[in-house]
């Protein structure tokens, strides 16, 4: 499973949403994730990638896609596929 | 250790606990400050069980409960419900910001399978004895399954601590019928219809004290704003009497006597008072929260609550309910 289907799992896990709702234009907004999913979000993900993302990255997530691609610049190529 | 009046009534409260219960207790906090307060009451809490755990972080006024997870998870609320988690302790009190308590809760102990967030339960005392509502804050934005979890929490709740049998529950909304209220009740109302709970329907502000439902469920936002209405009804009423009757003494002050006997604490919701908070239901493990304002005997009953709900299998009892109603992966 590659970086972004992994991150969608985590979301949806997390927020209770139906995977196939999320895209790479999705805002926490729209997928009705407040703080506090976000922040569970950002700490799976960080534990799940063995990476750390610093808040002043993680608010310049402007939507689902960025955040997908601040992990996969930070995720070993190897992990990628 | 948090609190309006952490650490002095926090600690009393504690040794209150200590002295009238079975109960080991271990403050979470700043050790040396714990310490201090605790050594003021060395003569009677000697051979007692109370434990200083020291916590390095904690959360202040004006920080985002949410910050418990990332930026302080060492905070006392937090390494209070790690304590929780590894069975080191069976529950969890906190007096602190209830938000701090909840996501600590949610991140550090974990919810039961099929529940989103935890929810607040309370009976309605005085006037409806056999009445609980559900959530009464700790959601305000809710998610049209949520009111389910929330049901059947308040279902258990009726069960165990009401002795009814089969609570009868309802959606509270702006109208008897299917159609009415927000779009989250009317999704709620039709999981609610086919969960096989003891679903009565809807029903309206009017009828939430007549006892037609024994579980009433509705949003965090709308339960808080009614607990608090509903909690100084008596001190108005108070208010409005004496006046009326001020032109005919001493029937104003005969008014004062009997309220102050009918409503002890000028609070209708006594059983919340007596139980000195609420219960986080849906969270995997007992957590128990009280107003930040609370006093030490407030501390003491709501230590000796969160061992009852522990004695009483709360946890246990919810997830079996919660099984039960989910065959159908309704959550």
């Amino acid at each position: 499973m590659n970086v972004e289907e992994q991150i969608k799992d985590i979301l949806a896990r997390i927020t209770r949403v139906d995977k196939s709702i999320i895209s790479r234009q999705s805002t926490f907004k729209d997928i009705k994730a407040d703080s506090l999913d976000v922040v569970q979000a950002l700490v799976a993900v960080e534990e799940t990638f063995g990476i750390e993302i610093p808040d002043e990255e993680a608010q310049k997530f402007q939507n689902f896609g960025d955040f997908v691609s601040y992990v996969e610049s930070r995720v070993p190529q190897k992990e990628k596929v | 250790m948090g609190g309006d009046y952490a650490p002095e009534e926090i600690v009393k409260g504690a040794v209150l606990a200590a002295q009238k219960d079975d109960v080991e207790i271990f403050l979470v906090g700043t050790a040396s400050v714990v310490e201090r307060e605790l050594a003021k009451h060395k003569s009677i809490t000697n051979g007692s069980y109370i434990h200083i755990v020291g916590a390095s972080e904690f959360i202040k006024e004006n920080e985002s409960p949410v910050d418990v997870i990332r930026r302080k998870p060492n905070c006392s609320v937090a390494v209070a419900a790690k304590m929780v988690k590894s069975g080191e302790a069976d529950a969890l009190f906190s007096a602190g910001s209830s938000g701090a308590a909840a996501i600590s809760a949610i991140q550090f102990i974990g919810m039961v399978d099929g529940v989103y967030r935890p929810a607040l339960v309370g009976s309605l005392g005085s006037f409806a004895s056999n009445t609980v509502m559900v959530d009464l804050g700790a959601n305000v934005d809710c998610k049209p399954y949520q009111f389910l979890t929330f049901a059947i929490a308040g279902s258990v709740y009726a069960k165990k601590f009401l002795n009814i049998a089969d609570p009868k529950i309802a959606l509270l909304s702006t109208g008897s019928e299917e159609s009415k209220g927000s779009d989250a009740v009317r999704e709620a109302y039709s999981l609610l219809k086919s969960s096989g709970l003891n679903f009565i329907g809807n029903i309206e502000g009017g009828d939430i004290l007549n006892g037609k439902a024994n579980v009433i469920v509705c949003d965090g936002f709308v339960g808080n704003v009614l607990l608090k209405f509903y909690e100084s009804i008596a001190g108005h009423a108070q208010v409005w009497t004496e006046r009326k009757l001020r032109k005919y003494p001493p029937l104003p002050a005969l008014a004062r006597l009997v309220f102050k006997q009918l409503f002890p604490a000028t609070k209708i919701s006594s059983e919340t008072e007596k139980q000195g908070g609420g219960i986080l239901w849906g969270v995997d493990g007992v957590v128990k929260i009280a107003h930040g304002a609370s006093r030490a005997p407030q501390i003491a009953n709501a230590i000796e609550s969160a061992k009852e709900a522990v004695k009483a299998g709360v946890v246990e009892s919810f997830k079996s309910e919660l099984a039960r109603f989910n065959q159908g992966g309704k959550l």
